[in-house]
């Protein structure tokens, strides 16, 4: 951690006057706060969206009704209040954001599905970075024979598109869990993270201060995990939150195309439910675009961390 | 020079080769373009006798005719490519005659050879696993040749309905006559029967796994012979559109003719952007009564749908108006009986009701319940357990329509509440109708196998007699008895139903034997009726007007059915 804020400091040189005097009040300001990188705003907004879903998850099951989500709770094809349907019925607090063709209340469907799409792309990638992190510094660090099968495993399953493999998986099984789904995706996103990290370690394990924890007898396990890791976190957690995109998109994917759980309500599921119907051609829009809309903040919300956690480990992309 | 001449010479043969394989552009106004609901997983074969999607992409509709076609609208059984038929007394002996002129589209006379050659093909060979073979093999004990017009059928046992039945479209499909000159031979369970060839007004011209296109073949033998004028549209196209939005849009668009069903929603919005869009009714609900009413099917052999109780404590749960007003919107009504609310049928509905066997619109959960815990379940929570063992089941649905998926997820829904772990396994159409069915491999399952009576009660209580159980694993004769349901009970309900099989249409005593044996069904419930089937099938007047509806009534309009050889000869070209 000391290197990067000597690496900040540095940053701050390049763009300051050496004797501070060309540099406004706001921009001291905007300095001090870059004393600490993790106060990055682009990466607090990120967080906040994120935390935003999630509490809303919380909190509209303790505030709203959500047994709501299920098929017959309402009369469907409800507006959103202060809205009209194609048949002129005006939308009512009662759902506020309406309903859809089998009278389930968005509202409800919006505080279980988001959530719990957020959760698949969270443990999916947990689960593949931390298979990642194993093998790329194993790979990297004990390297040989071990190497060799590792970098030719992630390299061969780098090739294979998830898509068509969970497509053919789910049809098969048909009906599968929230938690299994994560599973099965996490089986498709340890490899670009192995690689990466293989090739960072390659590099960094014939540096200065690995050299000296060796020659003082550290364990491999010490080095590696002790020494090496924290120097990788920025970027592993910029691997990470780009894997929870991944993950996210390919198991919307697999809901729009109405595979993945059947009654558990997720993101993807509605707009399938919304495309199956006919929710187009009927202007039932808030059944289609509701689900599209949160999919789009939550991924603006990765979009932001990713892009802070880039200025948290690269200085030279922070500006005053 | 020769070099070049023989170049080109070649070059010119081979661009008529390839012009003349490709079919002649028909303009967009002198084609009908119908919806198909599924996949044809092997557009190469045409042998119909085997699963599989080979009828009703267009073959059974305009290049196979039937014998006679059933009119919905009047009851009269009207021949086609017969021209009557004649019964003995008993009714088991039956004399077809054939209408003279007809000719295969190769120039062959069609004749009773042919129809001999293709009953006795049923006859002998057990692989041609069609409903209509099963049927013809389970009924006709021989058949013989009286003239070159004249067949005659001699039945295992009386069967005051085989004509019907058998050869006049009554449901879906009829036993088509194939021509001996090509299947002579053949062994009938693995010709493909490609380049098919028929009597109907239209010729094969290609296909693949998303459409089938048929050309009118003007020498049709139906205008020579002064039985019918030549069909208005050139060309007949069956196009699989995939789901609804896809079917609206082209709809709107004026790039499909006659669009498979739709949600009320989705109707009423594509007539608002295409108001000639026209459906049976005028106004709500639109939608046209469908003979097949829907029902829960059960695996009668799997635990714990093995206990009578727990069929009926599921039959409890079932709300009939939640699945009629939230899958429905209104478009149909609940089931009583497990047969079509038609007119036609009421006498047997209201002996059923009568007797005290009707079933009810809402549910009664509380009863369920009881029935679960005498069976010795205990509610934990969301769920009834019994030795740690999760009360669930899995109900196999049909994908291709909404339709199906809503009116499960209803019922998932009903299950759910009442304590029952129920999930809906969604598996693609021809899996579900080729392997999930048939062979009874499922729990429950949504369908309409008690489908089959129209104007008599035989047709759909024959199907769950004992003569048809076979053991899971194996397929069941005709989508007959898919529950597999056996006992002392279905034993007594076969021995009525048997009874009634034999006695005349219109005898008086039938609607007290179907109360008699109703009490079985009701008490055993080997299938759960829902509700009645209503098909909104939206048609374009765009470019063709005669579709038919509730004014123009001359037939029912299910356009995937043999019979709609008499949609098309009613279409007019809008000039």
């Amino acid at each position: 951690m000391t290197d990067q804020q000597s690496q900040a400091h540095a940053g701050e040189a390049q763009t300051a006057q050496a004797d501070m005097s060309g540099v406004t009040e706001k921009q001291m300001r905007r300095m001090r706060r870059f004393d600490n990188p993790w106060r990055n705003p682009k990466l607090m907004w990120g967080v906040g969206i994120l935390l935003g879903i999630v509490a809303m998850g919380i909190l509209g099951r303790i505030f709203w009704d959500p047994d709501l989500v299920f098929v017959g709770s309402a009369m469907p094809r409800q507006a959103p209040y202060g809205f009209e349907n194609l048949r002129g019925q005006e939308g009512l607090l009662a759902h506020p954001l309406g309903t859809d063709g089998s009278g389930r209340d968005m509202l409800a469907a919006i505080i279980i599905g988001a959530p719990n799409s957020l959760f698949v792309g969270l443990l999916a990638s947990l689960v593949g970075m931390s298979v990642g992190i194993v093998l790329g510094f194993t790979a990297g660090f004990v390297r040989g024979r071990t190497d060799d099968v590792i970098r030719v495993l992630s390299d061969v399953m780098i090739t294979i598109p998830p898509l068509l493999i969970l497509v053919v998986f789910q049809a098969a099984y048909g009906d599968v869990t929230l938690t299994m789904m994560a599973l099965l995706i996490a089986c498709f996103v340890w490899q670009s993270p192995t690689r990466l990290i293989r090739a960072q370690v390659l590099s960094m394990r014939e540096s200065g201060y690995v050299q000296m924890a060796r020659l003082s007898g550290a364990s491999t396990s010490h080095i590696m995990f002790r020494e090496m890791l924290p120097n990788l976190v920025p970027y592993l957690f910029g691997s990470f939150i780009a894997n929870v995109t991944t993950s996210i998109v390919t198991a919307v994917g697999l809901e729009v195309l109405g595979l993945g759980p059947q009654r558990i309500p997720t993101l993807g599921r509605t707009i399938y439910e919304a495309i199956n119907a006919g929710a187009l051609i009927q202007n039932l829009w808030w059944w289609w675009g509701l689900p599209t809309l949160l999919l789009a903040v939550m991924f603006i919300g990765l979009l932001l961390i990713n892009l802070g956690l880039d200025e948290v480990s690269n200085p030279r992309l922070r500006k005053l | 020079m020769r070099l070049t001449k023989a170049v080109l010479l070649s070059s010119a043969l081979a661009l008529t080769a390839v012009s003349g394989a490709m079919a002649q552009n028909v303009a967009r106004e002198d084609t009908v373009i119908f919806d198909l609901d599924r996949t044809i997983s092997d557009p190469e074969n045409f042998n119909w006798f085997t699963p599989g999607t080979k009828r009703m992409h267009g073959a059974h509709q305009t290049m196979w005719e039937p014998l006679f076609i059933l009119n919905y609208g009047s009851g009269e059984v009207e021949p086609w490519l017969a021209t009557g038929f004649e019964a003995n007394e008993a009714n088991d002996v039956f004399t077809i005659s054939l209408r003279d002129g007809v000719a295969w589209s190769d120039g062959e006379a069609f004749n009773a050879d042919d129809v001999l050659f293709t009953v006795e093909m049923a006859l002998g060979n057990e692989e041609l696993s069609s409903r209509e073979a099963a049927t013809i093999r389970a009924q006709v004990a021989s058949v013989t040749k009286i003239d070159d017009l004249t067949v005659e059928f001699t039945l295992n046992a009386p069967n005051p309905r085989f004509i019907v039945e058998n050869f006049g479209v009554r449901i879906f499909g009829s036993f088509l006559i194939m021509p001996e000159h090509v299947w002579a031979g053949q062994d009938p369970a693995t010709f493909t029967f490609f380049p098919p060839i028929g009597t109907g007004p239209y010729t094969y011209t290609s296909s693949a796994t998303n459409r089938a296109i048929w050309d009118r073949n003007d020498d049709w033998w139906g205008a020579q012979t002064g039985f019918m004028d030549l069909p208005a549209p050139q060309r007949v196209v069956f196009l699989e559109t995939g789901g609804e939005e896809s079917r609206a849009q082209l709809m709107v668009t004026n790039q499909l003719d006659a669009a498979q069903n739709v949600t009320i929603g989705t109707f009423e919005a594509m007539q608002a952007q295409n108001p000639a869009v026209i459906a049976w009714y005028e106004d709500y609900p639109f939608a046209a009564a469908d003979p097949c009413a829907r029902q829960l099917e059960i695996n009668t052999t799997v635990a714990p749908w093995d206990s009578a109780e727990m069929r009926r404590a599921v039959a409890h749960i079932i709300d009939r108006s939640q699945i009629v007003n939230v899958a429905y919107e209104g478009t149909t009504t609940a089931s009583t009986t497990m047969f079509a609310d038609y007119g036609s049928m009421a006498p047997f509905v209201d002996a059923i009701v009568e007797a005290g066997y009707g079933l009810p619109e809402r549910a009664d959960v509380d009863a369920a319940q009881a029935l679960i815990e005498g069976e010795g379940w205990t509610r934990n929570g969301d769920y009834y357990e019994k030795d740690g063992e999760r009360l669930a089941v899995e109900i196999h649905v049909n994908s291709a329509s909404t339709e199906y998926t809503r009116t499960i997820d209803v019922i998932v829904e009903q299950l759910q509440r009442a304590g029952i772990d129920a999930r809906s396994v969604p598996v693609e159409n021809g899996v579900f109708w080729g392997e999930v069915l048939p062979f009874g491999a499922y729990e429950m399952s949504y369908s309409w196998l008690s489908c089959g009576s129209v104007n008599e009660p035989w047709a759909s209580m024959g199907r769950y007699t004992v003569a048809d159980v076979v053991p899971v694993g194996e397929r069941s004769p005709g989508f007959n008895n898919t529950s597999r349901w056996d006992g002392a009970g279905a034993e007594a309900y076969s021995a009525i139903v048997d009874d009634i099989g034999n006695r005349a249409l219109g005898d008086p005593e039938i609607p007290a034997l179907v109360a008699e044996a109703y009490q079985y069904l009701d008490a055993e419930v080997p299938f759960i009726p829902l509700v009645q089937a209503a098909k909104l099938l939206p048609f374009n007047e765009t470019y063709w007007t005669g579709w038919p509806t509730n004014e123009n009534y001359y037939n029912h309009p299910f356009f995937w059915w043999n019979h709609t050889h008499q949609i098309i000869h009613n279409l007019e070209k809008v000039e």
